[in-house]
């Protein structure tokens, strides 16, 4: 447990906190090996299986202005029933001196954008078969199965990602567990941990290649992880490059421990809204990871919001509704803008807003194009690097809390909800039983308040089988219909031919 | 004067395949091209700045389709398929026929138009001549098609064969006076006649009499025999101006392509590459892989070795996504993004044969590309296909002999 690694690794910097001793809101940044920096508070992308949904390598480097993705091992380790003692191909990946990341190499992200691995995709389905002393339990394509901290471990030490999370024993539920539970999750958690910075301490790696470490902290009251914490504080700060909240409610409580107050803190207790990552950034959580976004992209809903919120004057010429709520996004799929040319959000700069128009992005839900969603997954990430981008300012500048009010004071609760058909639930999240999810009906809002959600979107959808699943996807990819519904009303009306009158 | 610039390069000594510039209103277009086809005014997932990187610049949109959605209003006022999409070059449309008559059971053809059934509510419609070309020009398209009275080649009924033919060429009468934007939309004929050569030549002369910019040659890719084809285009070929494009509608299988070139055709267009893509196949000059087998779970090799497309040249090149295999293996048919990639990567491996193609015939080698096209794709001369060996046999290449 030497600290000589530490140099090598991720390093962060508190520019700007607004108490003295790390709490509340605050300004960052992290610096990687290669002189790689971000910016903090930010956010990085989520990917599935690997991939920021809809989005090739090539636009997420050129058009998706996120520094890091979220990347899920559960995704990767599918153990086939034709094969199931083979060694998961992204375990063989070859590196080189020039590419030495074999999780870049196997997934073709750019070397620009870093990697953070964790065990379960976010946010994680719950496992019937709970975890073990040993290890926890995953959910792959294949079904759930078990994952061993050694084996864990083991991949990062493979697949070299830029940060990783350790493994934490988590119920993935939205029940608060008992206390019972809640001490022996605590003491797992500890454990682990503990063996984990034991034996990479054993490890060399080169400063081209090491991964930054994010220690778990955990969703239950402080009083039953405090020991834990402590032991982080006293043991391991110095192993460790930052925490992986994944209740922001025990930031606060992190004062208490000077030792892990300068260190980053990755929230993975994924806010459902602006206005809950603008709470989180007020308690001090310096990076975020946003399942929302990739939800609303999917419901067809292009965001609008910014940060600071625009004066009230100008909004109300936009809007013109009557209330003085401004929307957080629009729903595209809506007739209003089928010809509509103009960008999906005023001064947006995005290279969807910049390439295309609403109408066009309007014609692809409708028309079920695929491209439709890569075009709202870059413009919706764009707006929330913007969103974070003048959060900083803020904070630099010192006026975050009162524009972080006034952002609240302006705008909806919750993003509309999108009205266009929505493409396959993606990868296998996918729930063993109960009927068909009810993806399609359930707008973004339906997303529970903060602190109540374990599953977002991609964790609730139900009830489809794999056949199902890869059906629908089949659908969504193959199927340009060489015959689209259309009726002799709207084919008329479109200029393609006329009703004959008899 | 056509809204087009026709320029022949070179022509093959031994065959009659052609290498050209085609200069369209939106810029110039090599020939010989494969022209991959963006159905509803977008390919498969693919922003226009990637079909642009796969060296695409010319690609069709289906008029019935842009029809319906987002149909003529919009067109109108957004002011064409062009900036609709975002593509600032060539588009091709078809006339919207083909899909009436070859997939709605109900489709009935009379002098007037196509009568059809529509698909969603029953109402009896009918597409003529004028609301197809009057819709093309909303669509703002470089090529525009004739509506024809297309039949499938195999039918056996010879007199209404006669009568579809000869009402193609009245309906391109009927097209050519309804045309509104002639300055800057190339109308092409079509040329009909369904497997009888004879019929073929007189459509044929018949349509060359209206002197459009350019020619295509219609009704095939319907089942049809692959000598039957063959013996069409060549009796076509034949008959055709030097100084003009010549378009073969719906084919694009390499194989196809390497031999109607030779037989003298310019132009092709197909769902095929990018269909294909979406269930994991990637085309290369060794034959269609499926990467979704089991044995490219941990194959680490680019999609096809010595590619030059976006996802094939190694990561670390400029603008280069080192995809491999394995990758393409892992999310097909689980993630949207590995389709997009195998259709980045099936368009240019189309885009690049032709460039080949061309390459090969300026430099008056194109029977030594040939040979060498069905050696690397069969390997085992046993396993040429006889078609492809015939036909090539017809322009004066036997592709069995060694070079
Ligand atoms: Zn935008
Ligand atoms: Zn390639």
């Amino acid at each position: 447990m030497t600290s000589d690694s530490d140099q090598n690794t991720m390093r962060f910097d508190l520019l700007k906190a607004s108490l003295a001793d790390g709490a509340g809101a605050r300004l960052g940044r992290l610096a990687f090996s290669g002189s790689r920096t971000v910016e903090t508070p930010t956010f990085f992308a989520i990917t599935s299986r690997g991939a920021v949904p809809h989005v090739t390598p090539d636009n997420l480097e050129k058009h998706v202005p996120v520094q890091g993705t979220y990347i899920a091992l559960e995704d990767f380790v599918e153990r086939p029933q034709a094969n199931l003692t083979r060694t998961p191909p992204i375990f063989k990946t070859p590196a080189t001196p020039t590419r030495p990341r074999p999780l870049h190499n196997f997934t073709a992200t750019p070397y620009s954008t870093l990697t953070l691995l964790a065990a379960r995709r976010l946010p994680a389905v719950a496992s019937p078969q709970g975890n073990t002393p040993s290890g926890i339990s995953i959910f792959t394509s294949t079904g759930f199965q078990t994952l061993s901290t050694a084996a864990y471990q083991s991949a990062v030490a493979t697949l070299k990602p830029d940060m990783a999370i350790p493994l934490a024993d988590l119920t993935n539920s939205p029940t608060t567990p008992n206390s019972k539970r809640a001490a022996r999750m605590a003491e797992r958690t500890e454990d682990w941990l503990a063996q984990w910075l034991l034996s990479s301490s054993s490890q060399t790696a080169s400063s081209e290649t090491t991964t930054a470490i994010f220690a778990p902290t955990l969703p239950v009251p402080y009083a039953m992880q405090w020991e834990y914490l402590a032991r982080l504080a006293d043991d391991f700060a110095s192993d460790i490059a930052g925490l992986a909240v994944y209740s922001s409610d025990i930031i606060p409580d992190l004062a208490n421990h000077p030792a892990l107050a300068a260190k980053p803190r990755l929230s993975l207790d994924a806010p459902a809204t602006p206005h809950h990552v603008l709470r989180q950034i007020a308690l001090g959580a310096d990076v975020f990871l946003l399942p929302f976004v990739n939800g609303v992209s999917d419901s067809g809903v292009a965001f609008t919001f910014q940060f600071p919120a625009p004066a009230a004057a100008v909004s109300e010429a936009e809007e013109g509704n009557g209330t003085s709520l401004l929307p957080l996004g629009r729903d595209l799929a809506d007739p209003s803008f089928a010809a509509q040319v103009k960008p999906l959000r005023e001064g947006c700069d995005c290279y969807t807003c910049t390439a295309h128009h609403a109408a066009y992005v309007h014609h692809l839900l409708s028309a079920r194009e695929m491209l439709g969603w890569t075009l709202l997954q870059i413009h919706n990430h764009a707006v929330v690097a913007e969103f974070f981008a003048g959060v900083r300012r803020a904070l630099a500048e010192g006026t975050f809390a009162e524009e972080s009010g006034r952002f609240q004071l302006r705008y909806e609760a919750e993003a509309p909800a999108g009205t266009g058909e929505r493409p396959r639930a993606r990868g296998y999240h996918f729930k063993s039983e109960g009927g068909d999810g009810k993806r399609n009906k359930k707008g973004w809002g339906k997303l529970g308040p903060d602190g109540e959600e374990a599953t977002g979107l991609e964790g609730r959808v139900g009830g489809l089988k794999v056949e199902e699943v890869e059906k629908r996807l089949e659908r969504d990819l193959t199927e340009t219909p060489v015959v689209p519904d259309g009726g002799g009303r709207e084919l008329e009306e479109g200029g393609f031919a006329e009703i004959e009158k008899k | 004067k056509p809204a087009l610039k026709f320029e022949l390069l070179a022509k093959c000594s031994t065959t009659r395949a052609r290498a050209s510039n085609l200069t369209l209103p939106h810029g110039p277009v090599p020939l010989p091209i494969f022209m991959p086809v963006a159905t509803q005014a977008s390919l498969k997932g693919l922003t226009p700045a990637q079909l642009e990187a796969t060296t695409c610049r010319l690609c069709l949109n289906n008029t019935y389709h842009l029809g319906l959605r987002p149909g003529q209003p919009v067109l109108d006022a957004v002011g064409g398929a062009h900036a609709f999409q975002g593509w600032n070059h060539n588009l091709l449309t078809d006339s919207g026929g083909f899909q009436m008559v070859s997939l709605l059971k109900l489709a009935n053809i009379t002098e007037e138009g196509v009568r059809f059934l529509s698909p969603h509510d029953g109402s009896p419609m009918l597409l003529t001549p004028e609301h197809s070309i009057n819709l093309q020009n909303s669509i703002g398209s470089d090529i525009i098609m004739q509506l024809d009275d297309v039949l499938v080649t195999t039918s056996p009924d010879k007199e209404r064969m006669r009568e579809a033919m000869l009402r193609s060429v009245r309906w391109l009468d009927r097209c050519m006076a309804a045309h509104a934007r002639p300055h800057d939309q190339n109308l092409f004929c079509i040329i009909q006649g369904g497997l009888d050569l004879d019929m073929r030549r007189e459509c044929t002369v018949a349509m060359l009499e209206r002197d459009t910019p350019g020619i295509a040659i219609g009704g095939l890719s319907g089942g049809e025999a692959k000598a039957d084809y063959c013996a069409v285009v060549k009796a076509v070929t034949e008959l055709l101006p030097e100084g003009k494009p010549r378009y073969v509608m719906g084919i694009g299988y390499p194989e196809d392509l390497v031999v109607s070139v030779a037989l003298g055709a310019d132009m092709f267009d197909c769902v095929w590459p990018t269909r294909t893509a979406r269930f994991g196949n990637a085309v290369t000059r060794r034959g269609v892989l499926n990467l979704k087998q089991a044995r490219y779970a941990d194959d680490f090799g680019p999609i096809e070795d010595g590619c030059g497309c976006v996802c094939c040249r190694p990561a670390g090149e400029e603008g280069a996504l080192g995809v491999t295999r394995a990758l393409v293996h892992h999310n097909s048919a689980k993630e949207t993004a590995a389709a997009h990639l195998l259709t980045m990567h099936n368009v240019w491996y189309q885009l690049n044969l032709m460039r080949e193609a061309r390459e090969a015939i300026v430099g008056d080698r194109y029977p030594a590309f040939l040979r060498r096209f069905f050696r690397d794709l069969h390997g085992d001369k046993e396993r040429y296909p006889a078609w492809a060996v015939e036909a090539l046999r017809g322009v004066g290449v036997d592709i069995i002999q060694d070079d």
